[in-house]
C-alpha cells in the first residue's frame, strides 16, 4: 500500500509536470469560472440577509428629526392613522431605534451615536407595498420629518439587479466550467497518450484497472483542487476589500459556506474531468 | 495447465480465427505453435491472457474456466502469465533494472522484493553488468532478454512468447531459446507461436500447428513442417 501511495504521487506530479502548460490553462479556467460562483453566491446571500435585516416586517419608515417637537411627531401619527392605503403604523421612540441601531451597525458606527442624536421613527406597513411611495411623498417635506424610506421598494430593486448579476455570472460560470472540464480532460488524455507504452505494460503484467486509472484521477483531482483554491483567495479577497461588504454586513459564516461550495465544485470538476477521459481513452 | 475445449473465435467481420480447437498442454510443457500469417497464432495468445473472450467452448487454466473471471480478476490471473513480443516492448525511458522492477512495482511488490529479485533475474538472463543502462543502449539481443526477464519476474507458471526471435539473428535467436529452455527447466509452462523453422526442428519439442483457424497437427516431438514431420 506504502508502495502504491508513492508510485501514485510520483506519477500524478510527474504528469502535472509534463503537461505543465495544459494544466496551468486547466487551473486558471476552473479559478476563473468558480471566482464568479463564489462571487455570485456571495452576492445572492448579501441579498438575502440586507432583506432580513432592513426589511424586519416595516415596508416604509417615516424618520423624524431628532429635534422635532412634540407637536409635529403627533401631526405625522394622526395623518398616519387617518391613511385609508396604511395599514398599520408603530412608533419607535429615539431610546428603541438607538437600541436597533446598535444592533444592525458595527461598534465602531453605533458607538459614536448618542440616542439625543437619533431620530424617532414610525414603521408602517402599507396596504399594497406600492403604497410606499404614497407614503413617501406625503410626508418627505412636513415639518419635523427628517426622511422617509421604504427599503423594501430598494431592496426589490437592488435584488432585481443582483439577480441579474447574479445570473449573468452563473451563466459565464457554467461555460467556463464547462471549458476547464473539457481543457482538464483534454490535460489528462495527453497524459495517458504519453504513457501509453507504460500502460499497455502494466496491463500486460497484471497491474489491477484501478492501479492504472489512480494517478490520473489524482492528476485532476488536483488540477481541479488548484483552481478552487486559486478562486477561494480571490472570493475571500472579494469579501474583505469589495464595498459592498460594509454595507451588506455579510458574516464570516457565509463566506466558509460559499468557499465550501467552490472546493466542492473545483474538486467535482477536476474528478469529472478526468474520469471521462480515463473511460474514453485509458481502457481499462 | 492449460486446456482448450472445442474453442471457437471468430472476429466481428466474419474471419474466423480459430476453429474448434481442443487441446491439452501439461504444466512444465515446452510447445510451439506454428502456422503461417492469419493462421490464428496471435488470437490463441490473446484467448490465453484473456484479452479475448471465445466464441464457443471454454479455456481453463490451472483448472479454472478463465471465461468465469469477473473483470477485475483478469490482472490477477495475467501476474501468473508472462509474455514476451517480437519487438520488446520495453519503456525506453527506463533502465534495464528499472524496466524490470517496473513489472514489481505495479502489482504491488514492496522495495524489498524488487531489490532482491532484479539483480537475481538479469544475472540469470546474463545482464547483470547492464542493469543501469537504457534499452536503446542494448543490441536487440540483449534488449529481449531484458524482455524475458520483465516476464519471468514474478515467477509465472506460464510464458507465453509470441514471436520472439522474430527480429533477431541467428546468434541472438539462439541464447534467446536456452533463456526459455532454462525458464522452462524451471517448471515454467512455455507456449511459443513462431516462424522459425530452423529453430523448432532442433529443438524438437511439441508442435500445435495451425492453419486458418484449424489444428492441422499436433506432434509430440515435431518439426515446423508437415512433410519433413510425415517423413520422420
Amino acid at each position: 500500500m506504502r508502495v502504491y501511495f508513492r508510485y501514485a504521487i510520483k506519477e500524478t506530479l510527474s504528469n502535472l509536470w509534463r503537461n505543465r502548460m495544459m494544466t496551468i490553462a486547466a487551473v486558471l479556467t476552473v479559478a476563473v469560472s468558480l471566482s464568479l460562483v463564489g462571487s455570485a453566491l456571495l452576492l445572492k446571500q448579501s441579498a438575502a440577509q440586507a432583506s432580513a435585516r432592513w426589511q424586519q416586517g416595516t415596508r416604509v419608515t417615516v424618520w423624524m428629526e431628532p429635534t422635532a417637537s412634540q407637536n409635529e411627531i403627533s401631526s405625522v401619527q394622526t395623518q398616519l392613522a387617518s391613511m385609508p392605503i396604511v395599514k398599520s403604523c408603530a412608533f419607535y421612540t429615539q431610546a428603541q431605534d438607538y437600541a436597533e441601531a446598535k444592533q444592525l451597525l458595527p461598534q465602531s458606527e453605533w458607538s459614536v451615536l448618542t440616542v439625543a442624536q437619533m431620530p424617532s421613527s414610525f414603521r408602517c406597513v402599507p396596504t399594497v407595498p406600492a403604497n410606499a411611495f404614497v407614503v413617501e411623498s406625503t410626508f418627505k417635506n412636513q415639518p419635523g420629518v427628517y426622511s422617509v424610506t421604504a427599503p423594501e421598494q430598494q431592496i426589490r430593486e437592488m435584488n432585481h439587479a443582483i439577480r441579474i448579476i447574479q445570473i449573468v455570472f452563473l451563466a459565464l460560470a457554467g461555460v467556463l466550467l464547462l471549458s476547464a472540464t473539457v481543457l482538464i480532460l483534454n490535460t489528462i488524455r495527453m497524459a495517458i497518450f504519453s504513457r501509453r507504452r507504460e500502460v499497455s505494460v502494466m496491463k500486460l503484467v497484471g497491474a489491477t484497472n484501478w492501479f492504472i486509472r489512480i494517478p490520473y484521477i489524482t492528476e485532476g483531482f488536483i488540477q481541479g483542487l488548484l483552481g478552487s483554491v486559486v478562486a477561494i483567495l480571490a472570493v475571500t479577497a472579494l469579501h474583505t476589500w469589495y464595498p459592498l461588504h460594509n454595507e451588506f454586513q455579510l458574516d464570516t459564516n457565509a463566506l466558509i459556506g460559499t468557499n465550501a461550495v467552490v472546493l466542492i465544485v473545483g474538486v467535482v470538476i477536476g474528478s469529472v474531468g478526468s474520469a471521462i477521459a480515463i473511460r474514453r481513452f485509458l481502457d481499462v | 495447465m492449460i486446456r482448450f475445449e472445442n474453442v471457437s473465435k471468430t472476429y466481428k467481420n466474419g474471419t474466423p480465427a480459430l476453429k474448434d480447437i481442443s487441446l491439452d498442454i501439461e504444466k512444465g510443457e515446452f510447445v510451439f505453435l506454428v502456422g503461417a500469417s492469419g493462421s490464428g497464432k496471435t488470437t490463441f495468445l490473446r484467448l490465453l491472457l484473456r484479452e479475448e473472450l471465445p466464441d464457443q467452448g471454454r479455456i481453463l487454466e490451472a483448472g479454472r474456466d478463465i471465461g468465469d473471471l469477473p473483470k477485475w480478476r483478469v490482472p490477477y490471473l495475467r501476474r501468473n502469465i508472462g509474455c514476451v513480443f517480437q519487438d520488446f516492448r520495453l519503456l525506453p525511458n527506463k533502465t534495464v533494472f528499472d524496466n524490470v522492477a517496473f513489472a514489481l512495482e505495479v502489482i504491488g511488490r514492496p522495495r524489498s522484493t524488487v531489490e532482491s529479485q532484479v539483480p537475481q533475474i538479469l544475472d540469470l538472463v546474463g545482464l547483470a553488468d547492464k542493469s543501469r543502462n537504457l534499452p536503446g543502449e542494448l543490441s536487440g539481443g540483449e534488449q529481449q532478454r531484458v524482455a524475458v526477464a520483465r516476464a519471468f519476474v514474478n515467477r509465472p507458471l506460464i510464458l507465453l512468447a509470441d514471436e520472439p526471435t522474430g527480429n533477431l539473428d541467428p546468434a541472438n535467436s539462439e541464447s534467446i531459446m536456452a533463456l526459455l529452455e532454462r525458464i522452462n527447466r524451471t517448471g515454467t509452462t512455455v507456449v511459443m507461436a513462431t516462424h522459425d523453422k530452423a529453430l523448432v526442428d532442433r529443438m524438437r519439442r511439441r508442435v500445435i500447428e495451425l492453419d486458418r483457424g484449424e489444428m492441422i497437427r499436433d506432434q509430440v516431438r515435431g518439426v515446423y513442417g508437415v512433410d519433413e514431420g510425415a517423413m520422420l
